[in-house]
């Protein structure tokens, strides 16, 4: 047993008393409890969807396994597949990638390093915020007017121009001005100081970008861009426009080259599956269309954590 | 300082290698396409005969399942052929075909004067195939003794826009008789003080959507009524769910595809229906010779103008009209008679 002290008599909680009077703080576990009820509220409903999708397309998994992955697309549904709407979906991605990816960077580095901040700049500027909230739809109609009629039926010639090709070309437009503002945030989040030292010891503009700049931004650009490419391979309506083919069964002719499939020939897309699935009217196809979502998450999931380990290992390198 | 030239190269890297592995996943998948597309083949014995080309169809969401099928099969006989098939719409259909951006349009009726105008303008000359039937049967209980003919009128006056609510067949006495004050039909009038059980297909179906353009719509337009049918019914998109409730139930309601019908026809009763001419009842013959009311011809139509640019498109049609019409009733449509198929053989010979 040991003798009290005189010190043991006062306990934090009566010197708190003592400091903040009788009050009790209502507001701060007021606040803290509706920041974390909004959070599990977005939470609940993804493992909602999420539930709900595994849960209806269970039976498909069961009786079809991966051959509903791996078969082409059937007017029998129990036969149908969707590799032909996977293949479609990456191979617009990478056309994406190929032609965002650059012209984005590029635009944004420019704007936010070179560009004297002028009317005209401030004027480009605001278009680029403007087209990005501009309707997915409506890049579908420029995509139909512009790529498929007047260049590749019109200056081209091609027969049909409803190819990956246009569709690629669509989504690039529709992705390119996210591209460029979340890449101009993250150039703004480079401290100045870091690109005063630079000049400070006698380098030009485009050495300070290229190596002091970009690493730093880098990590940023990176996840902004998976962000954008994610919403291009989720997008049905542009391509629905822009001449994706929403049917139970299409087939290229066998044999043809992976250049033809996508310049010369028609294609679908995931997300195209799935929007034609869900009005198939037997009951089969409510299984298949869950099973398809389940597919496209699954898809943009591996991706996504991919991007994230990737991006890791790359901010761990350039710390060293 | 040394560290600082390095960083970028590494960002490019790992771009390149992410647009690589992107190519490389399209890689694969490619080689897959055009080996599954042959997969399930009907006469699958015929080898690879060279014929070449792509087949584009669109048109009708009713022909679709059709046109589908036998292009599958074609495909899977010809693998050098493409072929795409699309379900738009009708008109949407002929939009296209008459633009000359499709070589066969599917259609759920004849061509519109209109539509024939533009594509004579157009320079597209078609040639017009019928290739099967599209036939609403309409039911109840074979215990329904009370109930064996209705007009187009007594089925508005019980599934249409105004008959929600109808808890009992005798309900809809008022409204019958309102129609039938404004020559709208109703002559089944007064109906059974029976209890009004509905099973019949929802709006997502195919045969709703039949079954409202060939019986309702124009009354539903006179009437000033937006809603296709009445909502209060239960609606099931699985036919053996509709069979099962209507042949339980003595005073039930429902109705199905004819095909899906004729499966079932030893128990459930199919009611006559009077479209203006007396009361028919379905049956292959009616339907084929247009006598029962909620029936129409599906078509397709072939671009002659294509015929000539496009070698693969003429055999598919030769395809279609032979072995391919086996898909009609596999869709769950009413096949020709002998003589419906000779006859449109014959218009395909004239000019194929």
């Amino acid at each position: 047993m040991t003798a009290p002290t005189v010190g043991s008599r006062v306990t934090p909680q009566m010197l708190r008393r003592a400091l903040e009077g009788r009050r009790v703080n209502v507001v701060n576990p007021l606040v803290a409890m509706t920041l974390l009820i909004s959070l599990l509220a977005s939470l609940a409903i993804l493992v909602v969807l999420l539930w709900d999708v595994v849960a209806k397309s269970m039976p498909v998994w069961q009786e079809r396994g991966w051959s509903v992955i791996t078969n082409d697309l059937s007017p029998r549904p129990a036969e149908t597949g969707m590799i032909q709407g996977i293949f479609g979906s990456v191979m617009l991605t990478v056309i994406v990638v190929v032609l965002s990816f650059p012209l984005g960077v590029a635009a944004a580095i420019y704007l936010e390093e070179y560009a004297r901040d002028t009317r005209l700049t401030r004027l480009l500027v605001a278009n680029i915020r403007n087209l990005a909230g501009v309707p997915s739809i409506v890049y579908g109609l420029l995509g139909l007017s512009v790529f498929v009629k007047l260049i590749l039926e019109g200056l081209v010639g091609q027969v049909s121009g409803r190819t990956l090709i246009a569709g690629g070309l669509t989504l690039s437009m529709l992705v390119l001005s996210i591209m460029v503002i979340t890449t101009q945030e993250a150039l703004r989040a480079v401290p100045l100081a870091i690109r005063e030292a630079s000049f400070g010891v006698g380098a030009t503009s485009w050495q300070t970008i290229r190596h002091h700049v970009l690493p730093v931004a880098g990590p940023a650009i990176f996840t902004g861009s998976v962000l954008a490419l994610a919403r291009a391979f989720g997008e049905s309506a542009p391509l629905l426009l822009a001449g994706a083919v929403l049917s139970t069964f299409f087939a290229a002719p066998e044999g043809t080259p992976l250049t033809e499939l996508v310049v010369g020939q028609k294609y679908t897309a995931l997300p195209i599956i799935i929007y034609n699935w869900s009005r198939q009217p037997q009951q089969e196809y409510v299984a298949l269309t869950a099973a398809a979502i389940v597919a496209l998450l699954v898809i943009l999931l591996v991706v996504n954590a991919g991007t994230i380990l990737a991006r890791d290992a790359l901010e761990r390198r350039n710390r060293m | 300082m040394n560290f600082a030239g390095k960083r970028p190269l590494r960002w490019g890297a790992a771009l390149s290698a992410l647009v690589l592995l992107a190519a490389a996943c399209g890689g694969d998948d490619e080689s897959d396409v055009p080996a599954a597309t042959a997969a399930p083949v009907a006469d699958g014995a015929q080898a690879q005969d060279g014929l070449t080309g792509s087949i584009e169809v669109s048109g009708s969401s009713t022909v679709e399942p059709i046109t589908a099928l036998v292009a599958e099969k074609f495909n899977g006989a010809h693998p050098g052929v493409g072929i795409s098939v699309e379900g738009p719409g009708t008109g949407d259909g002929f939009q296209r075909f008459c633009a000359g951006e499709t070589d066969v349009s599917d259609a759920s009726r004849a061509i519109k004067d209109s539509e024939a105008e533009a594509c004579a303008q157009a320079g597209v000359e078609w040639v017009e195939l019928k290739v099967a039937f599209d036939g609403v049967s309409v039911l109840t209980s074979l215990d329904n003794d009370a109930v064996s003919c209705l007009d187009t009128g007594d089925l508005y006056a019980l599934v249409g826009a105004e008959s929600e609510g109808f808890q009992s067949w005798s309900d809809a006495n008022g409204l019958a008789a309102e129609l039938a004050a404004a020559g709208l039909g109703g002559s089944g009038a007064p109906y059974p003080d029976a209890p009004l059980v509905i099973t019949a297909p929802g709006e997502e179906s195919g045969t709703f959507d039949a079954f409202v353009e060939l019986a309702l719509d124009d009354i539903t337009e006179a009437r000033g009524q937006d809603e296709p049918t009445r909502v209060d019914y239960q609606a099931s998109a699985n036919d053996n769910v509709i069979v099962d409730n209507v042949s339980s139930n003595p005073t039930s309601f429902g109705w199905v595809g004819f095909a899906f019908y004729l499966a079932n026809s030893s128990i459930l009763k199919a009611i006559e229906v009077d479209g203006g001419d007396g009361c028919v009842a379905p049956s292959i013959e009616s339907i084929a010779d247009g006598s029962y009311p909620l029936s129409r011809p599906l078509f397709i139509y072939v671009s002659l103008s294509r015929l000539t640019e496009n070698p693969a498109l003429g055999p598919f049609v030769d395809f279609y009209l032979g072995d391919g019409l086996s898909s009609v009733a596999e869709a769950g449509y009413v096949t020709l008679p002998d003589q419906e198929i000779a006859a449109a053989k014959a218009a395909w010979g004239g000019v194929g």
